[in-house]
Parts: C-alpha cells; structure tokens; sequence
C-alpha cells in the first residue's frame, strides 16, 4: 500500500504546484518558467527553521510559505511591467538564480549534497487535507472579483486597463498568491521526501506544471487538477515500458494538443455539476 | 456534457491493475536505476552488469535452488521518481534488498524509507552521509560497496601529495554535482592537513560548458597540480579547452577518468599527463570471466560500474547466505557480516559501524599521450 | 583581459548560431521554439553517425568537417520541417494561442532528447578531431583553430541568412508572413510553404550549431538544452530580430566570462539574472529596439 500512498501523495504535491501555475498561466496568461523555484524557497526555508532552530512544523510551514511570497514580491514587482515573453524569461532566469544561492551557500542548504535529516511531519492524510483547502481557495479567488478582472486582461490587457483594472496590480496579486501556494507545495515536497537537493528545481519541472495545465485545459481549474493527477500516475502505470514511457507520455501531450486544442477540459469547471449559472468564460481569441 | 465520457475514462486509467506476486522459490531483487535519465550511462551499466550476475546464478541452477530475479525500475535521474519507484520495489514487487544507483542524492532520498521497510539497499553512492547518520551511528538498511568519496578522495589526495610530491593543488569542480562536490571536501581537508595547499578554486555547473575562463584563472595562480572530480564528459571538455589555452598541468581525478575518457578525448596530447584512481585493474584476473560475457552479450566494453553492478548481487546473494534466509532484516544482519568476499572490484569486507567497505585500495593509473599506464593498488598510510 | 574577451566572442558566436535558429521561428510565428534544442542535439548526432558510416575512412581533415557540418544542416533542415508538419502545422489551421506553440515545442524538445537517450545512451561520444589541434601564438596568448572556424562560420552562416532573408524573394516572403499571416496569404503568397522554408532555415541553423557544440563539448543528449542560452539571448536582441539576437549573443558570451572572472562562476546565474532584469526593466524592447506585436 505505501506505494501507491507514496503516489498519490506526490501527486497531492505536484496538483497544488500546478495550482500555482494555474494562476500564473491560466488567469493572469503569464508563462512562469521558474515557479518551481517558490518550491525551493518554501521547502529550504521551512526545512532549514526546523533543522536550526528546532521550530515546529505548522509554524515553519506558514513562514516556509510566507518567505516564497516575499521572493515572489522581489521577482513580481519588476516583471509585472514586462512584456509577456519576457516574464518567461526572467523567472527562468531567477529560477536558476535561486539554485545557484542554494549551491553556493554549503554551510546553510548543504549545497549541491542536499539538505538531510529533514524530520517526516507530511502524510497522506495531510496532503489530502491541504489539496482541498488550497482548491477551495484558488477557485474562489477564480470566481471572485479578482478572479474575473484576472480572465479579463488575460484576454485582452488593453481593454482590461481601458475599463478601469489595474492591470499591474491584479498580476502582482496573483502571482503573490501563486507564490504562496507553491511555496507551500514545495513545505509539503521537503517534510514527505525528509531530503532536500537544488537540482531537483530546474526549470523541467516548471516546464512539466505548464504542461499539465495545458493538457487539462488553460480555462479549467478541473481541468488542470484532473491532468495534474493522470500526469502524474501514467507514467506510473507506464513504467513496464521502461526508458519508453517518457516517449509515450510525450506522445499524448502531443495529441491532445493537436486534437483537443482546449485541452482535455476545455472551459469545463466541475462545479457546474450543482450551479446552474454560467461560469465566467475566459477564452483566448 | 461531452466532457464526461474523458473523465471517466481518465478515472480508468488511474485504476491500478497490477498486483506483483513474488513465486515461491523465487528471490526478488530490486535495482533501482537510472535508466533515461542524465545518469543513464551509469544506470545502465550497473543494471548490465548486475543482469550477467543473475544469469550466471539461474543458469548454474539459481541461489540454492532458488531462481533470483532481477526487477529493475527506472529513476529518471530525479529524486521524486526515485522514491515512487524504491517504494514500488518493496510494495509491489516485494523485492527483499535492493541494488541502489550510484548516484548519492537518490541514496540520501531513499534510506529513510529503506530504513523504516528494513529493506537493505546496496550502493554504490559515494557519499558517506548515505551510509553513517550525522549522530555517527550507521543508517540501518544502507551499504556501500565501494570506497566512499572521504576515503576516495584522501587515496588520490595522498597519492599525489606523498608519492608524486605536489604541494600547490588547483581544483575545478562541478558545484552542482553531489558527487564533484563530495570529493572535494575530504580532499582539501586531507591536503592542508598535511602542509599543501590549495591555491585556486574554481567551480562550474551543469549548464556551463565552456571552462576556458575559469582555466585562465587557474593557469596563473602557480599550482602545481589540477584536481579534477568530475562526470566523463566534464573531463574531455576539461583537458580539450585546457590544451586550448595552452594550460600544461597535470591532473588528477577520480574514476571517471577511466575508458573509454583517452578515446573520446581523441586527441593523444591533451589526454596527458593526469593520473586517476580506478575500483580495478583490467588485467586482475577475477575481471576476466565478467568482461567475455558483457561483451558476448552486449558487445562492447564493460565501463567499471557494470563490475559494481555485477558485485552488489554477488554481496546480496553472499549476504542471504550469511544472514540465514531470504528476507529484508536477515539480509540486513547478513551484510554486515560480509568479510573477505571475492568481488570483481577487489576483496570486501563490510564494516559493521560504518556499513562501509574496510580498507579497499585502489588502483592508480597515468594517462600519457592517451595511452594508459597502470601503477598498482594503492592505500594510503592513514588507511591501513 | 583581451583573451577573456576573446573566450567570450567564441562563446557567444556559438549562442549567436543557436540564438538565430531560434529566433527566425519567433519572427515568423511569435513563439519560442524550444523544440531547436532536440533539433540540436539530434543532428549533432546524426552529423557523427555520417561520419562513422559513410565519410570515415574516405575523407579527413577539413574535407571531412565540411561534409560532416553540411550532413547535419541537410539532417536539421528535415528534422525542423518535420517538428513543424507533427507540432505546429494543426495548431496553426486551428489558430491556436501561442501559448500551445510553445507548449507542443517543449513536449517535442523533450521527446527528441528522449529517442536519442533510447537509441545511444549507454555512450558519450565524440566528434573526430577535425583540424590540427595546435594552437596559434598572438601576443603570448594562445587560441585554437577551432575557435576561429566556429567564429568563421557562424558569420558565414549568418551572412548567408541575412542575405537570404533581404535580398531574396523568399526572404521577402518570410518577411511579409512575419508581419502578417492572413494578409500575406490574401497576397497570393502560400504561408504554409513560407513557414515550411522558414523552419528549415532554422534547422539547418540548428545542424550547424549542433556539430560546434558536439565538436566543442562532446555529443549527449541533453547537449540541446543550451537553446536556452539562445533564449536569453534573443530576448535580450529584441525578440525575433535576427541581428539583434547576433549581438545579444555576443553579449551574452562576454559577460558570461567577464562575471567568471570577476564573481565565480556560481554566483554566475544569479548576477546574469539581476542584469538581465535590469536591463530590460531599461530597455524593453531589447537592443534591436523593434516591439514584436504581440499575436495575442
């Protein structure tokens, strides 16, 4: 049993980074290409509190969580003025920014070695707990007023500024709470795994979050978490094939990509299930 | 509601079909590698070189009658893939021990888990920590079959501060490899200890492959020697650009060095002059018997992790008989008792404090003009 | 200092080859190609698998250089084409967001760097070395012929481009669906083969580049993920201008040694990321200084 507990909490994981992601990409339409590095700064921080100092883990989780919203404040503050392109730029260039921190202070993170003896605080239990709270939260934020002025000057960021929203500071926010998430993600990815290294957050693994957010459709929250689980557990069940499973899992991407265009979900959202108002809609033209 | 006929099929495809049933008379054994992953040279061999050894085992009629086999499962080369496949292993192919990458991050990621399965895992991750908890006890399931990178680093470090006499070390490592980074630590320690010193500290990462700047560096702080811990491929790219700029040092590194390192270089004048210590010696006989078979099997050359491949099923099955029976904690009690075990690599003898191999030497070797010189086996002082 | 300079012009001449490949996608249909690394290291590739099979033996030197370089042009030209009839061809009749360009291009990059690991992993290899590997003397420095051919060819390679691009009809023709694809097609001119020629350019941009990287850093699979080098560059050229992602490159490559020399290379990322925010906190639209309209 515990493999299959050790899957799905690791999808747990991986479902709330993408959440992050979602936010990033499917509401505001900014590629980030180094949100894993917020799970660095989430997982270090938080680890390295309890090693030092002896903390306790609720505790280092919110400051874990709260030390990679800073960082996404000093990234977010100057790249919200940017071009889109260019934000994929900058926060790949400061994803690999923060790994190079990580390997050049040894004597704090262990540098390239990694962090160990990293206590286990993360189970199964609590990963499921944290999946729902996070949801909840990021659907709200979907469907609040932010959440709509987000899909608006996503669609179309002159005619969002022209009606009144302050474009600059809906991304900020955005990417802050985005920030949170993943830190809190990678919090969770340090306690489960009890070792830390800065290799395992290059920019792939940002790389993989956009993907599964586009295979699962960029309008849908579902969507995303749907494919953030079959993502993550098909190469699993693909492993009898070996050094082919990446291949076959690429393979898919590329058919859903070429044949679903909007993804598996398109603008679907599960909660239509029990609400009979019509969701915002938030099409790309 | 077009939609829904996606999701229950995705809900499908999540079902778990598989149960893994280990058969009587059968011993499970994991490997746990990387198999597509940037290590996947490594993986490969290892996993090669451990396939010939359960051959030869099923072929002569199995481990007393039982038939062994081998599970391997792929790593990725990444942590989190890792522990999801260590935890398949155990799980779900009920392997009763486990043969661990020779990579130290996946050891450090997975003994935790090892430890509270009492599934014993036998590596080659160099890294002492995955082998000796902090508080100095050693960590319960992890063993290691080959020198870790302290006692590794002081041979060449001895080596080449007492018998070839350089005093002024220049070293250039990888900061983002585990390994590069493990190697070096011991090394500057062993030589200050003893009166050298290090005179220019150079570091590169992964994505960087361009050295010329850092060499220029090197070339006027006066050292007398370039220390070189790194991956194959570093190295080629080490000794091309080195030549380019016209550094002419000697150099010394680590395994890594070994072929095929002169035939990719290709160039006979800037594969000069380095020494490096390797597990073994082409020509000690034990290797003989494994080298035809690799090769008959998979026609090319053995690179020294398919030996230690070969090895760790050789301690494993020596480590059941020891321990008196095929399950995860009498393997564990077995392998501590390993002495004096004729392995492909040299003689082992598994400390019961350390989990660590006691006294293996190695095997000094001298590139010049691309053509390999062997030294003999060396043990530094301090080791005996 | 004048040979760090150097080191760096190098560098970045092989930056600038990867970063024109890169960039010559991105004129025309506004994304970031990140499948040009698979290209890249696939042709790197198959440029040696033609040297073992069909020239070694036959040929050597120079001779052999060319055939080799010219082999893995030809095999990126294919390989490019290819990506863009699997990746992007649907993509574009679907007009789909950029955003999916981008995404398929990853998923292909990696897909390419994963039937290589399949098909030659259990080995590193390495090009043959092509010229007299002696080094020539200026002024007590000292530099390989290897540099110079890479910085030889990459201007030449580049001029060829440029020359293709401005002074021919087809160049007139990428140009026009770089501005604008459906008034380019309403104008009589077929934006399928246009597109189809513009990725073949940049693969055969990516064969060339593949072999200096093989040449210079040894052949393996990741070797393609350098494209990214060509991204930071091209962003900092002005996306999607040819000349600015030239002189981005070089840029890049100076600072890159300048910062090794003065900071170490690891803090190396960290100070190239604080430049680069920096400068285009300054400079936006990059050193060409043209806004790309953005395609949604």
């Amino acid at each position: 049993m515990d493999y299959i507990y050790s899957i799905l909490t690791l999808t747990g994981i991986t479902m709330i980074g993408v959440m992050g992601t979602y936010m990033v990409t499917g509401l505001t339409g900014q590629f980030s290409f180094g949100q894993a590095a917020f799970m660095a700064v989430g997982g270090y921080v938080s680890a390295m509190l309890t090693l030092k100092f002896g903390l306790p883990f609720p505790l280092v989780a919110l400051v874990g969580s709260a030390a990679a919203m800073l960082t996404g404040l000093l990234v977010g503050m100057p790249t919200v003025r940017l071009r889109r392109d260019y934000i994929s730029l900058v926060t790949f260039g400061f994803g690999e920014a923060i790994i190079s921190v990580l390997n050049n202070s040894a004597q704090l993170t262990g540098g390239a070695e990694g962090l160990v003896g990293i206590p286990k605080r993360v189970d199964l239990p609590l990963v499921i707990v944290s999946v729902v709270c996070c949801l909840f939260l990021v659907a709200c934020y979907k469907n609040s007023k932010y959440g709509r002025q987000c899909l608006a000057l996503r669609t179309d960021e002159l005619a969002a500024r022209s009606m009144g929203i302050d474009v600059n500071r809906m991304k900020l926010v955005t990417f802050l709470f985005a920030s949170a998430i993943t830190g809190y993600a990678g919090v969770l990815y340090a306690f489960y795994s009890q070792y830390l290294e800065p290799g395992y957050y290059n920019w792939t693994v940002s790389a993989e979050w956009l993907i599964i957010v586009f295979v699962g459709g960029i309008n849908s929250l579902t969507g995303a978490m749907v494919s953030a689980v079959i993502l993550t557990s098909l190469p699993e069940l693909l492993r009898f094939a070996s050094a082919w499973r990446i291949l076959i899992y690429c393979i898919i991407v590329l058919l859903i990509i070429n044949f679903r265009p909007n993804g598996i979900f398109g603008d679907w959202e599960i909660s239509r299930l029990w609400k009979k108002r019509k969701p915002v809609q938030g099409g790309l033209p | 509601m077009q939609n829904r006929g996606f999701k229950v099929k995705s809900l499908l495809l999540m079902l778990f079909a598989w149960s893994g049933l280990a058969m009587a008379g059968e011993i499970v054994l994991g490997n746990l590698q990387d198999l597509s992953g940037p290590t996947s040279v490594l993986g490969n061999a290892v996993t090669r070189g451990a396939e010939l050894a359960v051959e030869k085992v099923n072929a002569g009629g199995g481990f007393k009658g039982d038939k062994i086999k081998l599970v391997t499962v792929d790593t990725k080369g990444n942590v989190q893939e890792a522990i999801k496949a260590f935890n398949r292993l155990i799980d779900h192919e009920m392997a009763v021990a486990v043969l661990g990458p020779p990579v130290s991050n996946i050891g450090l990621a997975i003994a935790p888990i090892a430890n509270e399965k009492k599934i014993p895992v036998v590596g080659s991750f160099i890294d002492p920590r995955v082998t000796v908890q902090e508080n100095g006890n050693p960590q319960p399931s992890m063993f290691l079959i080959q020198p870790t990178s302290t006692q590794y680093a002081e041979i060449i470090a001895s080596y080449a501060n007492e018998k070839l006499g350089f005093k002024k070390f220049a070293v250039l490592y990888d900061q983002s490899n585990a390994f590069a980074v493990s190697m070096l630590k011991p090394f500057k320690a062993y030589i200050e200890k003893r009166g050298g010193s290090v005179v220019a500290e150079e570091t590169y990462t992964k994505s960087d492959k361009d050295y010329r700047a850092q060499l220029n560096k090197i070339k006027s702080a006066g050292a007398d020697v370039l220390y070189i811990p790194n991956y194959t491929q570093d190295l080629v790219i080490t000794v091309k650009q080195a030549k380019q700029i016209g550094l002419n040092l000697p150099m010394v590194s680590g395994l890594d060095a070994a072929p095929p390192f002169a035939t990719l270089v290709g160039d006979p004048e800037a594969a000069h002059n380095i020494y490096f210590a390797n597990n073994f010696s082409d020509k000690e006989p034990q290797l003989t018997e494994v080298r035809n078979a690799y090769k008959a099997k998979f026609n090319e050359d053995p690179i020294n992790k398919a030996y230690l491949g070969y090895d760790k099923v050789t301690v494993i099955l020596k480590a059941i008989e020891l321990g008196g029976g095929a399950s995860g904690p009498q393997i564990i009690a077995g392998l501590s008792k390993v002495k004096n075990v004729q392995g492909t690599t040299g003689v082992l003898t598994l400390s019961e404090k350390t989990h660590q191999p006691l006294g293996l030497s190695m095997v000094m070797y001298k590139i010049e003009n691309g053509k390999y010189l062997e030294i003999g086996r060396y043990v530094p002082e301090s080791h005996k | 200092m004048l040979q760090n300079i150097f080191f760096g012009l190098s560098l970045g001449a092989v930056y600038s080859l990867v970063a024109v490949g890169f960039a010559l996608v991105f004129n025309i249909l506004k994304f970031s190609n990140f499948s040009h690394g698979g290209v890249m290291s696939f042709t790197a590739y198959a440029g040696y698998l033609a040297y073992i099979w069909i020239f070694d033996g036959r040929i050597s030197g120079s001779v052999m250089f060319l055939a080799v370089v010219l082999t893995a042009a030809v095999a990126g030209a294919i390989t490019a084409v290819g990506i863009e009839r699997v990746g992007f061809r649907r993509l574009r009749r679907n007009q789909a967001p950029v955003i999916y360009y981008f995404i398929s291009s990853i998923t292909l990059g990696i897909l390419l760097e994963n039937i290589i690991t399949i098909f030659a992993s259990s080995n590193f290899y390495s090009y043959p070395v092509f010229f007299s590997s002696k080094n020539i003397e200026i002024l007590g420095m000292s530099f390989s012929v290897a540099d110079f051919v890479t910085l030889l060819f990459s201007a030449a390679a580049l001029a060829i481009l440029l020359f293709v691009l401005y002074r021919t009809k087809l160049g007139l023709a990428v140009r026009t669906v770089s501005f604008d694809v459906n008034t380019a097609s309403l104008m009589g001119i077929d934006a399928d083969r246009v597109v189809m020629a513009t990725f073949a350019m940049s693969g055969a941009l990516g064969g060339i580049s593949g072999v200096f990287l093989g040449m210079n850093y040894s052949l393996y699979p990741q070797l393609g993920q350098l494209v990214v080098k060509g991204f930071i560059a091209s962003v900092i050229g002005g996306l999607g201008n040819i000349t600015g992602a030239v002189i981005g490159a070089l840029l890049l490559g100076i600072v890159e040694v300048a910062l090794i020399g003065m900071v170490g290379s690891g803090w190396m990322p960290a100070c190239v990321f604080v430049i680069m925010l920096v400068f285009l906190l300054v400079r936006p639209r990059g050193i060409a200084g043209v806004i790309v309209q953005e395609k949604a």
